[in-house]
């Protein structure tokens, strides 16, 4: 039994059966996608799945770190699409893990929003090895029945109202970029910061860690949290905002003038892909960058896609839901890299954690 | 011709220990001597990562701030569980069985159906600050009660008390009465009867199940994690930061080895105390 039958068996559990005919059993083209559960749904799938001759298999990661852990352990030979953050994909590029985007395979590619064209993330030498899929921000979000105002960064690190009430993400890059950002650390200094900066931002993370309830490391944790008044204030995802506001709660969500953090994952080949499955995997990411995906994704996410495909086709409350009515809004993002001290900054942020 | 056969039957379940236990940490043992440089792991052996850990107030103190949760929980187990085992031991009846299973019973749940039942009683607006702030005992939620060191001993000592109570219980079980009559017939009072006959005799006990509760306690990272607030940071979550976004296989191996290492060293302390016990043959 090769590897890519073991791993297909192992998977079964979360293998595509529901999509289409039992006589797909015997499809041309079997395909192996790594990626997040939220974005691999099966009605979002089944117009592609439809139309093409493909066996579709998903797995499913839970984090960044550990799709790379797989890959990078030799998985690669296994998969034929990974989903890795538009930051991560260095990590990948540098283990010689994936092959270039053949754009010509890829016409909705011309749909990408500037911003990304413009992106030298998820490139090296100039060709790009992760196109930018979709994205979001992670804001602050807060009790707006519990607060007296909306907040920015200098919550985490200024007064005492909130002293105790207040979370931040254990997850040592964004909280080093929320301290440079209030800082005022230019960004185009964030990710390469020196000693002195570094001790700057230890320094107030220190001071922020005196004011926090709790570090959170799960959005359904968060979510509780909030629900239950322990914190009032985090430095958080968007479901929550949401979700408690469905449930009646008065939620905020600050964009903080000083910056957001903004977020975006991209889709990747891995370099073994070849012949007649390569046609199929880029044929799959066309789709992805499509408008039947993207308005799916739009209201079902709810996800903005990387690419104006659906945009036309999404309605002007849910286009602002996912941050794409304005698009303005992309000019205030600090977008995640991969700092090249990146080891300085978990044990930094580890010291503060235990100071 | 039976030795032979034992060491056949044994055979399969040796390689399986050796292939699925013993290899992986070799491997482990192995990276905590090389190096990373970005995603590139550098096969150049040096003690350099140990060094790091000896010259990292961070590190150490993390590894101090496990050892020194486990030993405190398990002094606490220790002495509520002492009479804990004592009871259903010596005074259960017919009721011991009902009474060990009723025992048991928090760990048929799961580790996180226990953390978040701890949040609901300690919680800002949980059982205890209402009741308290109902009693009048405070105006306001004493937010300490979450959150903090105290709220993550108290669910650790909850969860870990099952196993210091068995093994205690099993020493106890073997604790023959007439030990305690004799002494009692030759004049020793209560306090040296237990000084001289029922700690010693149940010491074994005492090591097997603190032994159990110390190791479990210092590889717990959830429940810190999860109820400890600010300060739930653990040795154990700064190996898993190292795995995971720091890329840092070398340093975290070594950590974890070092980790191993102390904790191999309290095993063969409570190994030869057990020896040198009266229970077991020791003078």
């Amino acid at each position: 039994m090769d590897r890519r039958l073991f791993l297909k068996s192992a998977l079964a559990g979360t293998a595509l059966g529901a999509f289409g005919p039992a006589g797909r059993a015997l499809a041309a083209t079997d395909l192996l996608w790594m990626t997040w559960e939220n974005l691999a749904k099966d009605d979002y799938l089944a117009p592609f799945l439809d139309s093409h001759d493909v066996d579709l298999t998903k797995t499913f990661i839970g984090t960044d770190d550990e799709q790379f852990a797989k890959l990078r352990a030799g998985g690669a030979s296994s998969v034929d699409l990974i989903t890795p953050g538009l930051d991560k994909v260095s990590y990948y590029t540098a283990s010689d893990l994936l092959q270039p985007i053949d754009f010509d395979k890829v016409p909705n590619a011309k749909l990408l929003y500037d911003t990304f064209k413009k992106t030298d993330l998820g490139k090296t030498d100039g060709q790009t090895y992760g196109i930018p899929f979709y994205w979001g921000i992670n804001p602050i979000v807060y009790r707006a029945d519990l607060m007296d105002e909306e907040p920015d960064w200098s919550v985490f690190f200024e007064g005492d109202k909130y002293n105790g009430k207040l979370a931040m993400r254990d997850y040592a890059l964004e909280g080093i970029m929320i301290a440079a950002m209030y800082l005022g650390i230019p960004r185009d200094e964030m990710f390469t910061m020196d000693d002195k900066q570094l001790a700057e931002v230890k320094k107030v993370l220190m001071i922020q860690k005196s004011k926090l309830r709790t570090y959170w490391n799960s959005i359904g944790d968060l979510t509780n949290l909030f629900a239950t008044g322990e914190v009032v204030c985090a430095f958080s995802w968007v479901p929550p905002y949401y979700d408690l506001k469905e449930k009646g709660l008065e939620m905020g969500m600050a964009k903080p003038k000083q910056g957001v953090i903004g977020w975006c994952d991209t889709i990747a080949v891995p370099k073994g892909v070849e012949g007649a499955r390569r046609d199929s995997v880029f044929e799959l990411v066309n789709y992805l960058l499509g408008p039947t995906y993207g308005k799916m994704l739009a209201y079902g996410g709810p996800y903005a896609q990387s690419t104006s495909a659906a945009r036309d086709e999404i309605d002007p409350e849910q286009q602002e839901k996912i941050f794409i009515k304005d698009l303005s809004v992309m000019d205030n993002f600090v977008w995640k890299q991969n700092p090249p001290r990146y080891n300085d900054w978990v044990a930094l942020w580890n010291e503060v954690k235990a100071s | 011709m039976s030795l032979r056969v034992g060491t056949l039957l044994a055979a399969p379940v040796t390689a399986f220990l050796l292939a699925l236990c013993v290899a992986p940490l070799l491997i482990l043992f192995a990276y905590s001597f090389f190096r990373v440089d970005f995603v590139a792991i550098s096969y150049d052996p040096s003690f350099a990562n140990y060094a790091k850990i000896a010259g990292s107030a961070t590190y150490r103190g993390l590894i101090l701030k496990a050892f020194g949760s486990g030993a405190l929980v398990v002094a606490i187990t220790a002495v509520i569980g002492y009479p804990v085992a004592w009871f259903l031991a010596k005074r259960a009846g017919a009721m011991k069985s009902a009474l060990l299973t009723l025992l048991l019973v928090p760990l048929y749940s799961g580790d996180l159906v226990r953390v978040f039942a701890w949040r609901v009683l300690l919680g800002a607006e949980g059982v205890i600050n209402r009741s308290l702030i109902w009693a009048g005992v405070t105006d306001a939620p004493i937010q300490g009660l979450l959150f903090s060191p105290l709220a993550t001993h108290i669910a650790l000592t909850y969860n870990y008390l099952p196993f210091m109570v068995i093994g205690l219980w099993l020493a106890f079980e073997s604790l023959d009465d007439a030990w305690l009559e004799a002494a009692a017939d030759l004049g020793a009072r209560s306090p040296s009867r237990f000084a001289r006959v029922t700690l010693p005799l149940t010491f074994p006990g005492l090591v097997a199940g603190g032994l159990m509760v110390f190791v479990m306690v210092v590889g717990d990272y959830l429940t810190p994690q999860l109820l400890g607030g600010a300060s739930g940071i653990t040795v154990i979550s700064a190996i898993n930061d190292l795995f995971g976004t720091a890329f840092d296989w070398p340093l975290g191996s070594a950590i974890a080895w070092t980790m191993l290492a102390i904790l191999m060293a309290f095993f063969a302390m409570g190994a030869m105390l057990i020896r040198r016990s009266s229970l077991v043959g020791g003078s």
